[in-house]
């Protein structure tokens, strides 16, 4: 069985890295080339064309997995509201059609989260003892909480850092570094020598960065490729960011934490309340909230982020602006048709306007 | 008597008759605004953000041109009717996306509407939503139980007489201009699948149904066939519904792709997530059956000129396979 994976963020490595654990061959994995623009144009290529575009990215890296000989995929379902619940029939039946016969395996990601992971890792390595999932679920687990860990001080060191870029070599040569780890002490150790190496980078004593918070739909927020570095080019115009939104946060929460009651979302929730009293799917629930939430906390301003023709968020953007809690929102909607000069003179026009109304406040 | 405001948009198609029944046994009056016309568009289009689509557009629309003339306005939040199908997010968030946009809205009586959960639960929406009216829970149960009934009997009525909607709330139990089954039979066969509010909302299609009868087609939509023969459809094509809206695309498409019409035009409206994903399904299917498929995307800036132009190019290429065949 080959397995092929589309692309989410820095999943690969969690992945690739439970895969050693279990002791799965190079060939067994199969893990696409990063996203590309080749991922990109295959995936705009073969979808339907008002489909979103985390449905095409994803579609694109499955295509590019076919291509290395993939025979078995993984992707994401879930029984929401939004489009997510389609992606996998859909995406199925446009990879037949290109001839390639691979196989779907899908992971619920609404119900039954923990059982879900757990019986697919069992599905996919031909029944694996128990025991032996679980602690290799364990290291790769690790891996994800050891990247987002060193992520948080990156996002902090990016905007005040003197010599610009420094934080991102650091932030690459690490995620190099865990994913070539092989042992869960090694990792931990490697965490501890990346945080220190960042939080040595020299600094602007003067600097009082602004501070935005990214909130939005949870796939462009998440990847990279999807958003343009939206976190790079804030951390060049010397804005620091924020982010609740993260892939170890979710497991932690809903793999585990909200069996037992405890909801990550209950505070974003109710300060959304008096606004969105519902669920809508997807992240747009969370995005009311945490606009609220933010402003509460005294942030200067929030970058959401979505993709065109995001239901959930379409609701969300609707409502946000009659919140009371006064703060600048900036949204910006994904598609193919995006180009990342465009996106980075919003930027700055919105970086120009946080500072004006700082400085405004302080007289 | 209290007012309440139902706007002619998005579930209008679908439930009006059990609401109708509903308000009226409580004793309530109901105001339903006009059909979609130009200042409605106009008023809901400015206040909403531009990706939103145009249906939930036009609903702001109608919602204003309701709000000096009711006291109460009726929107509710539908989150499943059942079967684990779930319905877009759009309509989860309308009452509250109307608070934001149209704040002079009068109260909005906004039951959430989840037939997944026990039965309990929507016995308790409905004492909460009837209690406005009346505080006789006997009556109220009453009044809920005869809306059921008005509802299943609309929906069978358009089935078993084959019209739309719009002719079965006026009270029509004929087809306009087709009477007789000798009639019909010589015309081409158009199915139209799309939502209700897209396909009977004759300002979002620029009168897509009188348009396509001028030009000689007969045309079928999802309504005009039985629920139950749609359910088996769609189950046997893609199995459990992801989206309540499912019988009506994919349902619809394959009832009737499988009934030999000859042609499938789907109407959609920009930017739907729904249909992005089904229309696709039923497009697949349709090249399977070999049956002409055209998918007609309308938004704010469609013109009669172009969508005459592709219906009359479709129409004659479906006429054209006709004479061939033969």
């Amino acid at each position: 069985m080959r397995v092929g994976i589309p692309h989410f963020g820095n999943v690969y490595i969690p992945v690739k890295a439970m895969a050693q654990k279990l002791g799965a061959s190079d060939k067994e994995l199969i893990i696409p080339p990063p996203t590309s623009q080749r991922t990109l144009d295959l995936g705009v290529k073969y979808s339907p064309t008002e489909a979103c575009l985390p449905y095409k990215l994803t579609l694109g890296n499955l295509i590019e997995a076919c291509e290395s000989g993939a025979d078995t995929l993984i992707q994401a379902r879930g029984t929401g509201i939004c489009r997510l619940g389609y992606y996998a029939k859909n995406q199925e039946q446009i990879l037949h059609d290109l001839g390639y016969d691979a196989h779907f395996v899908t992971l619920d990601v609404s119900h039954h989260k923990l059982l879900s992971i757990m019986h697919l890792m069992k599905r996919v390595t031909n029944n694996t003892s128990w025991p032996k999932i679980i602690s290799s679920f364990r290291f790769g687990i690790g891996k994800l909480f050891a990247l987002d860990k060193i992520e948080k001080v990156v996002q902090r060191t990016r905007a005040v850092e003197l010599k610009k870029g420094t934080a991102n070599r650091i932030y690459r040569e690490a995620i190099k570094a865990i994913d070539e780890a092989i042992e869960g002490r090694e990792v931990k150790k490697l965490t501890k020598q990346y945080a220190d190496k960042l939080n040595q980078v020299p600094k602007d004593p003067t600097a009082d960065p602004v501070k935005v918070s990214i909130i939005g739909e949870i796939y462009v927020v998440l990847e990279p490729f999807a958003n343009m570095d939206i976190e790079i080019e804030l951390g060049k115009l010397g804005v620091e960011v924020e982010r609740t939104m993260s892939l170890s946060r979710w497991v932690k929460y809903s793999l585990f934490l909200n069996y037992l009651g405890i909801d990550e979302w209950k505070e974003v929730h109710k300060a959304a309340m008096p606004y969105l009293k519902r669920d809508v799917g997807g992240d747009g629930w969370e995005s009311v909230g945490e606009k609220v939430v933010h402003a509460q906390k005294g942030y200067d301003g929030i970058i959401h982020l979505a993709p065109f023709t995001c239901m959930p968020e379409i609701v969300a953007q609707n409502i946000m602006p009659s919140t009371k809690e006064d703060i600048p929102v900036l949204t910006v909607l994904y598609d193919e048709q995006m180009a990342k000069p465009g996106m980075i003179t919003r930027l700055e026009a919105f970086v120009d306007l946080l500072k004006f109304r700082r400085k405004r406040r302080g007289i | 008597m209290i007012k309440v405001g139902i706007p002619r948009a998005l579930s209008y198609y679908q439930h009006y008759p059990g609401w109708k029944t509903f308000f009226e046994a409580l004793g309530a009056e109901i105001v339903v605004s006009p059909p979609t016309n130009k200042d409605i568009f106009t008023s809901g289009n400015s206040r909403a953000v531009a990706e939103t689509c145009l249906p939930v557009k036009i609903f702001f629309g109608h919602v204003i041109s309701l709000v000096d003339k009711c006291d109460y306005m009726f929107i509710p939040a539908i989150r499943s009717l059942g079967g684990k199908a779930y319905h877009c997010s759009k309509f989860l968030g309308l009452p509250d996306m109307t608070k934001a946009i149209v704040p002079e809205c009068p109260p909005i009586l906004d039951p959430e509407i989840d037939l997944n959960k026990r039965r309990h639960n929507l016995r308790k929406v409905i004492y909460s939503l009837g209690c406005h009216f009346s505080s006789d829970k006997g009556k109220i149960r009453k009044a809920a139980e005869e809306a059921r009934k008005a509802n299943l009997a609309y929906r069978r009525k358009m089935a078993n007489y084959v019209i739309t909607p719009i002719e079965a709330i006026d009270g029509v139990s004929h087809r306009q201009g087709s009477s007789d089954d000798v009639d019909l039979s010589q015309k081409l066969k158009i199915a139209l699948i799309g939502h209700s509010y897209v396909i009977y909302d004759n300002y979002i299609n620029h009168r897509l149904i009188s348009r396509l009868e001028a030009m000689g087609a007969g045309t079928f939509t999802p309504e005009m066939a039985h629920q139950e023969a749609l359910d088996i459809a769609m189950t046997r094509l893609v199995g459990k519904p992801h989206w309540s809206f499912e019988t009506d695309i994919i349902g619809a498409g394959e009832y009737y792709l499988e009934a030999k019409v000859d042609g499938i035009i789907s109407v959609a409206v920009f930017g739907c997530g729904p249909d992005s994903m089904m229309i696709d399904v039923v497009q697949h299917r349709a090249r399977e059956f070999k049956t002409p498929f055209l998918h007609l995307s309308l938004d704010e800036h469609t013109s009669d000129g172009g969508l005459i132009t592709r219906l009359e190019a479709f129409l004659d290429m479906v006429k054209r396979r006709e004479r061939v065949c033969v």
